[in-house]
């Protein structure tokens, strides 16, 4: 049997914690609808457009980061290419719509409504964006982590592991 | 292990594992349609050459090997991280499944033995190739994210339900079995509970926490389940062959316990679910989980000879339509969408989410159906009335077309994203 990594433990934990958040999301632009803005003078619905948005960015951009610039190499080098480029290929499709609703929320909520035009447009890429992301998420729990179990040894797995929670800390800041 | 090939390279071509999904889900509209023309015999029916022999092997051979096939050969490599050799024996095993069932299920309904024998040839050599193909796979693997025992179990359980239908079609031609049913019995169980049984029960710990993100199974506890199981499977089987009612009664209670495990693992799995809004497919994995226990109560009812005459057809009906069916088509459900998805990123471009190709409503129609039928075929049974099998089975083809267009919509779909793709590849 597979054992099972801290970095993968760690990674799998802020999959969790993304799709609590991605899960929030789509209900509340599914309840909402395309076509009404929400009221962004009610605190709860400011928090959702602009708290979880804006924190899932953060999330995807520290998670997507740490894996390209740590984790993939190492894969890499051990033959998983294939897979690495299909992921890398997701996270350039993700994290400018997640950058984008950030900020798009973050200009509505400063300008204190959106315009139905803009508020149609931002619900549909939230929408693109939880499908994306949890679709993504599925293949890394499936596909990732268990290579990381297979492909990462005891060493690399403490030096990532540590990399890892200095990047949290550092944005936690 | 093979490490210079990786998960990309082993997604096989989509047209490997689509043309055995394609096969299933054309034959669960052949099962459904000659049950609404002939289901009157369904009530009381133990077994012998016909249309409802034929019916149930579209369900057993054409639906449940079909997509044993597709989802094996796709799934495990990915799993397993064991790339699949000589993938072209796939194409080898299609073509001899094809024309093997045709001739087979024509030969059942039409009570013809020279074509029963040549489609059963043709059949067993094609599952026997691949059980081969996933035990020369099986064999590479040094590591799984659930335990490999469920895989092993079901190649060897298909390798004895193979032995026991050669056995069987020779008999009806040379007629030399002692206890015929009792070999018959044994090849449903090992079919049903062991090849697509075991198979399921792997699958469940892989498959389903991806769909659901929820927790796999405890490793433990899932090796506890398997070795349970296949205990249960060989006392059993053995129990039958050798006319031994306690070694049954043991392998049962065994079996039960195997179950029982299971879906205290499944059920396990659903409350650390992530993932909540889980679709139609979902529904029909449940059901499948409610049927599995009955239908080992229902077996036990009809080899202890409880009301054997409405006891022994309805458990085989609610074993194969209730439990295999309802957890391979929710499985289906989920996977022709996942996968078109998958290949949408290859041929460039910006790929599809399996929303994309998810017709909502003809899945949930199939569903609504799929129920409909397995309670209205019921009641045929319970009452002994072969109208309300027919009405059942028309139900239950009204979701089989409704699962044939969402296939379609799956297909459409994906035609339509590698023409987009080319165009903008040639531009």
């Amino acid at each position: 049997m597979t054992r099972q990594p801290l970095i993968a433990s760690l990674l799998h934990e802020e999959h969790v914690q993304t799709i609590s958040a991605l899960q929030r999301l789509e209900e509340f632009l599914m309840g909402q609808g395309g076509k009404r803005p929400p009221e962004l003078k009610r605190p709860e619905n400011r928090e959702v457009v602009g708290g979880i948005t804006a924190g899932i960015a953060a999330e995807v951009q520290r998670h997507f980061g740490f894996e390209e610039t740590y984790l993939f190499p190492l894969l890499a080098e051990q033959g998983q290419m294939g897979m690495v480029g299909m992921l890398a290929g997701e996270h350039q499709v993700i994290l400018p719509l997640a950058s984008g609703l950030a900020r798009r929320a973050e200009a509505a909520i400063n300008a204190g409504a959106f315009t139905e035009t803009d508020w149609a447009a931002f619900h549909g890429d939230g929408l693109d964006l939880c499908e994306r992301e949890i679709f993504h998420i599925q293949k890394e729990e499936m596909g990732l982590l268990g290579a990381i179990a297979a492909f990462v040894d005891n060493e690399s797995d403490e030096r990532l592991s540590a990399l890892y929670s200095q990047m949290v800390a550092a944005t936690a800041e | 292990m093979d490490i210079t090939r990786d998960a990309r390279d082993r997604l096989l071509p989509a047209s490997i594992p689509y043309r055995f999904f394609g096969l299933a889900v054309i034959c669960h509209v052949g099962a459904w349609g000659l049950l609404a023309c002939y289901g009157d015999g369904l009530p009381g029916f133990i077994g012998g050459p016909g249309p409802i022999l034929a019916a149930l092997h579209m369900i057993t051979l054409g639906v449940g090997a079909s997509t044993a096939c597709g989802a094996a050969i796709q799934l495990l490599p990915v799993a397993s991280r064991v790339s699949l050799r000589g993938v072209g024996a796939t194409v080898g095993i299609f073509l001899l499944l094809v024309p093997g069932l045709l001739i087979l299920f024509h030969g059942m309904g039409a009570a013809q033995d020279l074509a029963m024998e040549i489609g059963a040839a043709l059949v067993i050599a094609a599952l026997g190739l691949f059980a081969w193909k996933i035990m020369d796979l099986m064999y590479r693997v040094k590591d799984m994210p659930v335990p490999p025992d469920y895989v092993w179990i079901s190649s060897f359980a298909l390798i004895g339900l193979l032995s026991l239908a050669g056995l069987l079609v020779a008999d009806g031609k040379f007629g030399f079995l002692p206890r015929r049913q009792d070999i018959a019995a044994a090849h449903g169980l090992l079919a049903v509970y062991g090849f697509m049984g075991m198979l399921a029960m792997g699958f469940s710990g892989i498959l389903l926490p991806m769909f659901t993100l929820g927790h796999p199974p405890n490793a433990v506890w899932n090796r506890r389940a398997a070795g349970l199981a296949l205990a249960g499977l060989l006392l059993s089987v053995a129990g039958l062959l050798a006319d031994q009612r306690t070694v049954f009664l043991i392998g049962w209670v065994l079996g039960m316990v195997a179950v029982m495990v299971h879906l205290a693992l499944m059920r396990q799995m659903m409350k650390t679910a992530m993932r909540k809004r889980l679709g139609p497919s979902f529904l029909l994995v449940r059901l499948s989980w409610v049927m599995l226990p009955l239908s080992l109560a229902l077996g036990l009812a009809a080899a202890t000879g409880f009301a054997l005459d409405r006891s022994a057809p309805l458990f085989g009906f609610i074993l194969v339509f209730g439990w295999m069916l309802s957890f391979l088509l929710g499985v289906l459900q989920r996977i022709l969408p996942f996968l078109a998805s998958m290949h949408s990123g290859l041929s460039g471009g910006r790929p599809l989410m399996p929303s994309a190709f998810t017709h909502e409503k003809a899945a949930m129609t199939h569903a609504r159906c799929h129920f409909t039928a397995l309670f209205l075929v019921s009641c045929g049974f319970f009452f002994e009335q072969g109208g309300l099998v027919r009405l059942g089975a028309l139900a239950g083809l009204l979701g089989a077309l409704a699962l044939l267009w969402f296939a379609l919509h799956v297909w459409w779909q994906s035609h339509k994203a590698l023409r987009a793709a080319k165009l903008v590849n040639i531009s």
